[in-house]
């Protein structure tokens, strides 16, 4: 009863405060930006700047040779304005590439200069020879600068033919990937529903000790655990709405939301506690903020090993965003491991619970006059 | 004599013995060696400058502060051992209002009403008892300081307490309304509740208190009624006001201390005396004759 009084304080002075409005505020940003800003799969296709100084004819030979050499590869002529000048340019696209030919050595170097992408220049030199040359960015890794080398440097049959003889196997058959849309979801809901109940329940608690309600609080009969748990019910509940309101519209009825729920409570109730243990230890948001600011840092750190498979050392899956992150994408990915969510949330669930005893003891001791 | 001492802590609703505390957890006490008991259904009030200790006091015994070193218990709780329990029996209004700003004055006390186990009065009730009727639906942010203390008192009693604990319950607050306050306190101690009012204002404590404490620098000076204070120190201070080198001065002394009869005989044999007559003291110039500080 008394719980439930908290429960339903603590909804009425959410409901009137501004950083509910700014949590669900939040969510509905990233969605729109979800849906309408990013697509569904990024665009991998790359634009360079080409001139051949070769004789019409050879140059024409050329533009066939690329638009027979697989289907759907079109021509169209355009123009590209750059640095106050227009340039007349020949658009070639294909699958991962959009090459414009243009009518002259200067437009091609102007051209790799103000759009920051690459070109050549192909023609014959004075002992009727291909003469190449590259126009870089200074960003391009050396895998890529090495290839341009071996390019003259072996033979192009040879090459093709060792490209074609590579095997490629997968070695997890079920696996079915998500596109680049969904793929964002995790690390946006681990910092918008998760890290954003530390920081919220922290504000609450230091808007009651602004206030001095704590201490009204206290010399009634209802325990502290129950004014500390009606806090966290509420953020947990923020968590479960705005979390929602980012993964429903994107991923309909394709998902499991038992699981869904599953960790964002436990994560909510993670979080929350975490926000009111570092509430214990001061007495406004402006000092804690530092305590919140290298949290945030230090929680946002596993995003990189998210987007970077490759990097994945041990001491980042013990920072707790990253099975929060790889949880939801378990839960997303059309055949993930259910193990895998139901794990880190028992895990959230038993950390939530130690740090909610800690922060109970805290609370008791630090209740001043 | 055991049955003697057993009747004695039963009747005294707040016992305390031995109390210090240090903020610093050394020896920069601020309260040091407090003793004193407060009897059933009477009003103490507890009185000293700012800084003296009267908060850290009213802290331990609330359970607001841990008790460090010392006995206390209060409505028969060992305070060392508190239980949620105890806060049915005890009501507390705070110096500093502290209600929530974004609930309305009835949502504020709808609120703490559900949270105690005991029978608690109508919010509404306790909103026109206090003056506030009519204004019941309005957030508290909206009230004014005199507003919002007016609602932190009346919620102290939202439990029907049988020890209350008030701290400047008058504070802040204009004469007529001032005294609707001090009856509602009389009116509650005349049912019989206990209360323990902290306050700087001698006035009030004069007007309510049965007993008084005197606590300065962390140390209780004294303890007794208003009554035997003025019979003890009444009548027996001369208001005199003589004029030296050109200046007129205004002082009064104690006829029984002997510093001050003293001084008083140098004032009449060395200058010209203006007036001088005998008055009743004031609590606030008792305790500053026996602690030897001002209220402030």
């Amino acid at each position: 009863m008394k719980l439930l009084s908290s429960f339903k304080k603590e909804l009425i002075l959410a409901s009137r405060s501004f950083y509910f409005y700014i949590e669900l505020g939040s969510a509905l940003v990233i969605l729109a930006v979800l849906l309408l800003a990013v697509p569904e799969n990024f665009s991998t296709t790359t634009t360079q700047y080409l001139y051949l100084g070769f004789p019409q004819a050879e140059k024409e030979m050329y533009v066939d040779t690329v638009l027979e050499s697989e289907s759907g590869v079109e021509s169209e002529m355009v123009e590209i304005e750059a640095g106050g000048k227009t340039y007349d340019a020949q658009l070639i696209t294909t699958d991962g590439e959009e090459i414009y030919i243009v009518d002259s050595e200067e437009a091609v170097e102007k051209l790799a200069y103000e759009k920051q992408a690459p070109g050549a220049v192909v023609k014959l030199d004075n002992s009727n020879q291909l003469s190449f040359k590259y126009y870089l960015q200074g960003y391009e890794s050396t895998r890529l600068k090495n290839l341009i080398s071996i390019m003259f440097n072996k033979d192009i049959g040879t090459l093709e033919e060792q490209i074609k003889n590579q095997e490629i196997r997968s070695l997890t058959a079920d696996y079915e990937p998500i596109n680049d849309r969904e793929n964002t979801i995790p690390p946006i809901i681990s910092f918008s529903s998760g890290l954003m109940g530390m920081f919220i329940l922290a504000s609450y608690i230091f808007l009651d000790k602004k206030e001095g309600v704590i201490k009204a609080y206290a010399v009634t009969a209802s325990s502290v655990w129950q004014y500390l748990m009606s806090k966290i019910f509420v953020v947990s509940l923020t968590s479960v709405i705005s979390g929602l309101i980012i993964t429903m519209p994107v991923m309909g009825f394709r998902i499991n939301y038992g699981l869904v729920l599953l960790l964002l409570l436990t994560t909510g109730f993670f979080s929350s506690s975490l926000g009111l243990l570092i509430s214990s230890f001061y007495n406004d948001l402006m000092k804690a903020f530092g305590v919140i600011y290298l949290l945030v840092i230090l929680f946002m750190v596993p995003a990189i090993a998210y987007f970077i498979p490759g990097w994945d050392p041990f001491w980042i899956k013990l920072i707790p965003t990253y099975p929060l992150m790889q949880g939801f994408k378990e839960i997303i990915l059309p055949k993930g491991d259910i193990i895998y969510p139901l794990i880190a949330s028992a895990g959230f669930l038993a950390a939530g619970v130690i740090l909610f005893a800690v922060t109970n003891i805290r609370f008791k001791k630090t209740l001043s006059v | 004599m055991v049955s003697g001492r057993i009747r004695r802590e039963i009747m005294a609703m707040i016992k305390v013995e031995g109390l210090y505390h240090s903020y610093t957890r050394d020896e920069n006490y601020a309260l040091k060696d407090v003793n004193f008991e407060v009897e059933n259904g009477e009003i103490f009030g507890f009185l000293g400058p700012s800084g003296a200790g009267k908060s850290t006091t009213q802290g331990i015994l609330t359970g607001l502060l841990q008790l460090q070193k010392g006995n206390v218990t209060v409505a028969g709780y060992d305070i060392r051992k508190i239980k949620r329990k105890m806060f049915n029996k005890i009501g507390m209004s705070f110096e500093q209002s502290n209600v929530y700003s974004k609930m309305t004055a009835i949502e504020n006390l709808v609120f703490y009403s559900k949270l105690f186990d005991v029978k608690t009065r109508d919010p509404l009730e306790l909103i026109k008892l206090v003056g506030l009727d009519g204004k019941e639906n309005i957030k508290t942010g909206e009230f004014s300081k005199g507003m919002k203390h007016r609602l932190t008192f009346a919620r102290s009693m939202i439990n029907n307490p049988s020890m209350w604990f008030l701290d400047e319950p008058t504070t802040g607050l204009d004469p007529a309304i001032a005294a609707g306050i001090k009856d509602i306190i009389k009116e509650h101690n005349s049912r019989g509740v206990t209360i323990f009012l902290t306050t700087h204002n001698m006035f009030i404590a004069d007007e309510l208190c049965g007993r008084v404490g005197f606590i300065v620098d962390g140390e209780i000076r004294l303890i007794d009624s208003p009554k035997n204070l003025k019979l003890k120190y009444g009548k027996k201070l001369v208001e005199i006001e003589y004029a030296v080198d050109g200046n007129v001065k205004k002082e009064t002394f104690s006829t029984i201390i002997k510093e001050d009869k003293d001084a008083l005989n140098k004032i009449i044999a060395e200058s010209v005396i203006l007036t001088m007559h005998t008055k009743e003291a004031t609590l606030e110039e008792i305790f500053i004759k026996v602690t030897g500080r001002g209220l402030v």
